[in-house]
């Protein structure tokens, strides 16, 4: 205001929800006769005590924060998309059979793995899209019931066609030219790191620089002044869940052509479960912005990395870090907080 | 009824939780059987003082002494028990309700988990309905009751409460001269039968006819307190503004020109699927103002979304200086030169969230002067110009990218207007343009109509405001269930006619 | 005594639908007795379906009086997992299936108050925190299961914690079934004849009015966010205690939402709530008898048997939503100034 450097008053509002996610993670560790303090210094240690481990933070924040990305383009034009689980899912099963089945040469080979999962991502989510825009279904049930026919399908797809030669319980691996190099030994970073963050990018420039994507954001903001604006409002829906399943997609496709050791998706898919819902809580602390997001995600990938360090050797469960992203985006939801949180901490 | 407290409020403030002041000390004194006339701008804290009167709000500082004892109200309900109770000005009435419903919410006089006892309750209103005179139907939902009759429930819940001091908030909005007439001699056989009332309002007029005494507040203070047969409509507006200020705009008279848009035969449907515009036919000349009067909900709205666009007609045409235009999207309509002020500006016009610059292109954002290759923005350009419309059309704001919201209601309209009018139009379709607006904005606002139609360009106006239309219009039309129910010039009607024609009534040899 | 005449607009849409509604359960009947020439046994689709409609009804039911109220708890997913285990904990603690109802039923009234209080005072957007509420159960699911039971897949208990089914001439029924059935009826006769139901209905279309009248808007949306909680949290309790006999962390299996699809379908109706429970709720067991009968289950892989809820529900939702009347404020937060 005067000159002074002054914190943008979003990020105070996500780092003090933050905060209160981990009191209140704190406090039911406390109950159930855990010491927060040692598990949170484990969890701060583990993500962050080593390169090695800040590298790996980063490979955990990779799908995050384009999961995030999914439900962030939907706010942004109005919608409530938590169809990212399924979307990747799809988008896994995807870059698994174009990786593991053909033999193409090394970058060839990588980007139609890559391509292939975003396009199945974003195939994903036709169906929530025209359900809304043709029978105006709210999208909160029909993504979460393609979610889990998602998850039969997927499953149904590694177990009957893409298992790997006697090994039942995960598919084929990636052959080595379909994936993306590792950045560090020690790490499970890769490359693709490069391909989310750059993605990400896009889509903010193309939110704020272009026509479509003005019109995209406007149909979110005021959806009768993007009729006056003459803006197509069932077009912004399709934009915005295209692009969101595009993101899911390559977020499934990261943890099987970019995630060492394994290359493979396990038949009970769970490198990739869960991921989609955690997007929600990144986006949020993103206030929905893909730059943000990124932050964001790099917060959570602390938090979920860390927690198994806290799991291993504070014996606190890595699950009550979900619960904490739980948390988080339960305070998110309350705006009264900001007005107290800012009263407090001065203007 | 309650014993005719003597009321008394010192010394209020109200301080909203994001910062705003809307009272700073405020004195206001009530004596039994008084209408008292609040008359301010919009924002000067009428609505607040009386909300703190009426429970619904508590004041930062300050107290409330009735009949001699200092009182806090927690609640409506409270103040309702006091005797003190609110007709607010868009009506709390639950839509799906009847009036006997909504009158008896809250007072059924049964248990909690207990069966409504409707027949008792029938009874108690009816004797109410004959007790004030008030005629109400009471088992239609209140929704499809018209505005008039719906103002008639929301006094009557009040009334039921047994109050002895009614407050009403901007009764008259949506009523025409006649029902406004009827409300007022209802309001003097109530004053007359020992009830308070304090009336609400920004309009001069009013105010002079109705009260007894009238208090003008201004940005939360009282500017001044004068008896009604002792203040002009001069005097008040100086005491609203703060300063002499003309409130009346200027227009010399100009022939006409060609016709820019024709209207033939324009039947429109609104969204229940019945008839709002009846086979219209009318026209706006190059260097005119048509102006349509009427009271809100008579089908302005649905005439006005066909017009730009915003709603195929199911019948009828429209042309736009030779061309057929009917079908059109908006956005094509405003490359052929149709612009649109529409009636809520935060509803339909302005996106709140968004900075100054986005909003300034907001229904420009398709054309190729604001557009590089392959879609994307000319930022460049799209900031050289909304800077432009800020100087030009004095928007007071801190900065291009400072959010809209933060602009005041009639900084946001020029900023709207300004768009508007530098889409370089050859037709300007205008609705409700200065509701709610200070008067300085209002004033501004109508200068740049008249201006546009000076400018050769065709103004249809479309305004709930009588006052406005008959200032601003060359030509005037009375729209009535979806007709208009007379045309002609300014000067052939009276004010008096204008308002029987708003409520349905054709004066004698009309046609 | 009198009807509400506010419902005489709605009688027609309410006979339609009460009309298809019918016409979908002759459908089914006639699916019974085609399935029965296949060598499915209808009776035991009968009461696979109604199991599987108990705890969907439960929770649609509650939440059919939340939104009457204008509140929104998309959360229900996240109440029945967390019900469920402690329900079960609390049958451990107590040594019978019905105290384990019990918990769960008091589990879920806490968190519905919780986010009642969220919504109502902290005026928060009711999606997202409904949202939040259902990661936090992905999470302290699992977490609550190797705390209690230091196992993490599956916790099975004793056959004499579970609540015993009634020998009827439909075959099994459980007592919970029974009881969800009247709680609808009840949660009908409370929203259309009584008093309070009077004010809920009022509520949820326009909070002003009714804290003008000088009736409390926050207790009001606060006792049924609390009601529809515990309801879905005896929803929660009844899927290991009364059908499943142990509990997973994935044991609520999306149900929370199919529940919501059912609110959605009932126009907020209690009665139409049950019917839509039992529509879904049949077409569940429908996937499990045919999963499990010779000549099917080698053909069809259960994967696809196991789409059939999801499947159904989106069709169901996609056909019907049409033309549905909402409370005109479900979901904002009311506040006063």
């Amino acid at each position: 205001m005067n000159g002074r450097f002054r914190i943008p008053r979003p990020l105070v509002e996500s780092l003090a929800t933050i905060g209160v996610g981990l009191v209140a993670g704190g406090l039911l560790m406390l109950v159930f006769g855990n010491n927060p303090l040692r598990a949170y210094r484990a969890l701060f240690v583990g993500a962050f005590g080593s390169l090695e481990d800040v590298l790996e933070t980063l490979a955990f924040a990779t799908p995050l924060m384009l999961t995030g990305l999914t439900f962030a383009v939907g706010v942004r034009a109005g919608l409530f998309n938590i169809g990212a689980e399924g979307q990747m899912y799809l988008g896994a099963v995807g870059a698994t059979f174009i990786a593991g089945t053909f033999a193409l040469p090394p970058l060839v080979h990588v980007a139609a793995a890559t391509l292939v999962a975003m396009l199945c991502g974003a195939l994903w989510a036709l169906p929530p899209a025209l359900l809304k825009i043709w029978r105006g279904v709210h999208e909160v049930i029909s993504t979460i019931m393609c979610n889990w026919i998602a998850f039969h399908l997927s499953t149904y797809l590694v177990i009957y066609f893409l298992t790997g030669a006697g090994r039942a319980d995960s598919t084929r691996p990636a052959l080595p030219t379909a994936r993306y190099p590792v950045l560090f030994a020690e790490s499970t970073l890769t490359a693709v790191v490069f391909v989310a963050v750059a993605f990400c990018l896009a889509v903010y420039l193309y939110l704020w620089g272009t026509r479509a994507g003005y019109e995209l954001r406007l149909a979110g903001e005021n959806p009768e002044a993007a009729r006056y604006a003459g803006v197509h409002a069932g077009r912004a829906m399709l934009l915005s869940f295209g692009i969101g399943g595009l993101a899911a997609g390559l977020a499934g496709a990261s943890q099987i052509i970019g995630r060492p050791p394994a290359w493979s998706l396990y038949a009970t898919l769970g490198n990739v479960t869960t991921l989609g819902f955690d997007g929600i809580g990144v986006a949020l602390v993103g206030r929905s912005h893909p730059l943000g997001g990124i932050l964001a995600a790099f917060l959570f990938g602390a938090l979920a990395h860390g927690g198994r360090f806290m799991e291993y050797h504070a014996g606190v469960l890595s699950e009550l870090v979900r619960a904490i992203n739980g948390l988080i985006v339960l305070t998110l939801a309350v705006p009264e907080l900001w007005a107290i949180t800012r009263r407090r901490l001065g203007r | 009824m309650h014993a005719q407290p003597h009321i008394e409020m010192r010394g209020i403030h109200k301080v909203y939780a994001d910062g705003t002041v809307a009272l700073r000390g405020v004195d206001f004194r009530l004596q039994p059987g008084e209408i008292v006339g609040l008359l301010g701008e919009n924002g000067a804290g009428k609505t607040t003082l009386m909300k703190i009167l009426s429970g619904l709000l508590r004041p930062t500082r300050g107290e409330l002494v009735v009949g001699g004892r200092p009182l806090q109200f927690r609640n409506p309900d409270e103040a309702l028990r006091a005797g003190i109770g609110m007709v607010h000005q868009t009506f709390a009435l639950v839509p799906p309700y009847t009036a006997l419903q909504n009158i008896v919410l809250g007072q059924e006089g049964a248990a909690l988990l207990g069966p409504l006892q409707v027949q008792a309750a029938r009874q108690r209103v009816s004797q109410l309905l004959t007790q004030t005179g008030l005629a109400v139907p009471l088992d239609v939902p209140v929704e499809s009751l018209p505005i008039g009759v719906q103002q008639r429930v929301e006094i009557l819940k009040v009334l039921y409460r047994g109050t002895s001091v009614l407050i009403l908030d901007e009764p008259t909005s949506a009523l025409t001269p006649t029902e406004v007439g009827d409300l007022f001699d209802f309001l003097r056989r109530l004053r007359a039968g020992g009830t308070t009332i304090v009336f609400i309002t920004h309009k001069l007029r009013e105010v002079l006819d109705i009260s007894n005494r009238i208090v003008v507040l201004r940005a939360g203070q009282v500017a001044g307190e004068v008896p009604a047969e002792a203040a002009s409509a001069e005097d008040l507006a100086e005491l609203m503004v703060g300063r002499k200020i003309v409130p009346r705009v200027s227009r010399a008279a100009r022939p006409a020109g060609a016709p820019v848009l024709t209207v033939r035969g324009l039947h429109v449907l609104n969204d229940q699927g019945g008839v709002a515009v009846r086979g219209l036919d009318f026209e706006v000349r190059a260097g005119e103002v048509f102006g349509i009067a009427g009271v809100e909900g008579n089908g302005q709205s649905e005439l006005v979304q066909a017009l730009t666009g915003l709603r195929p007609p199911a019948g009828g045409e429209l042309v736009l200086n030779g061309t057929r235009v009917q079908h059109l999207h908006p956005l094509a309509l405003y490359r052929r030169g149709v612009c649109h002020i529409p009636e809520d500006k935060a509803r339909f016009g302005l996106a709140l969230n968004f900075d100054l610059a986005e909003n300034a292109i907001l229904s420009r954002q398709a054309e190729p002067v604001f557009l590089r290759a392959m879609g994307r923005l000319n930022w460049t350009r799209i900031l050289a110009y909304a800077r432009q419309l800020v100087e030009r059309f004095n928007v007071i704001a801190p900065g291009i990218r400072a959010v809209v919201r933060s602009l005041s209601g009639g900084n946001q309209q020029r900023l709207l207007v300004g768009r508007e009018l530098s889409k370089q139009p050859v037709l300007v379709v205008a609705m409700h343009p200065t509701r709610g607006l200070d008067i300085a904005s209002t004033v501004y606002i109508r200068e740049l109509l008249v201006q546009m139609r000076d400018q050769g360009k065709g103004v249809l106006l479309v305004s709930a405001d009588l006052d406005e239309i008959l200032e601003l219009s060359d030509r005037i039309a009375v729209m009535y269930e979806g007709a208009f129910i007379g045309t002609g010039t300014a000067e052939e009607f009276s004010r008096e006619e204008i308002g029987l024609m708003m409520g349905g009534v054709l004066p004698q040899g009309r046609r | 005594m009198g009807d509400h005449p506010a419902e005489a607009g709605t009688v027609n849409a309410r006979g339609r639908r009460l009309l298809v509604a019918f016409l979908a359960a002759g459908a089914v009947a006639l699916l019974a007795y085609a399935l029965q020439r296949l060598g499915l046994n209808p009776l035991s689709l009968l009461e696979a379906g109604l199991l599987a409609m108990t705890p969907l009804a439960l929770a649609a039911v509650g939440e059919c009086l939340n939104e009457k109220a204008g509140v929104v708890n998309i959360g229900l997913e996240g109440i029945l997992l967390i019900s469920a285990i402690t329900g079960v904990w609390a049958a451990e603690i107590f040594g019978n299936g019905v105290a384990g109802l019990m918990g769960g039923l008091v589990t879920g009234a806490v968190i519905g108050l919780v986010l009642g209080l969220v919504s109502v005072y902290g005026r928060a957007d009711q999606i997202i925190a409904g949202m939040g509420l259902n990661i936090f159960a992905l999470g302290f699911g699992p977490f609550l299961l190797i705390s209690l039971w230091a196992f993490p897949g599956i916790h099975l208990f004793p056959e004499e914690l579970m609540v015993p089914r009634l020998r009827t001439p439909l075959g099994g029924v459980s007592p919970v079934t029974i009881a969800a059935v009247a709680v609808a009826v009840l949660a009908h006769l409370l929203l259309h004849r009584t008093v309070l139901g009077f004010r809920i209905l009022a509520v949820g279309e326009k909070p002003e009015a009714v804290d003008v009248a000088g009736v409390r808007v926050d207790r009001l949306r606060l006792l049924t966010s609390t009601l529809g909680g515990a309801l879905c949290g005896a929803g929660g309790a009844f899927l290991p205690l009364a059908w499943f006999g142990g509990v997973v962390k994935e044991i609520s299996a999306g149900r929370g939402f199919i529940a919501l699809a059912c609110v959605v379908f009932a126009g907020l109706e209690p009665l139409l709530a049950l019917g839509a429970a039992f529509l879904f709720g049949f077409a569940e067991g429908f996937s499990y008898a045919v999963a499990v009968t010779p000549g099917v289950k080698e053909r069809i892989p259960f994967y696809f048997v196991s789409m059939v809820p999801y499947v159904t529900t989106l069709v169901v939702v996609a056909l019907v939503i049409g033309q549905r009347r909402f409370p005109r404020t479900v979901g904002r937060p009311y506040v006063r100034e």
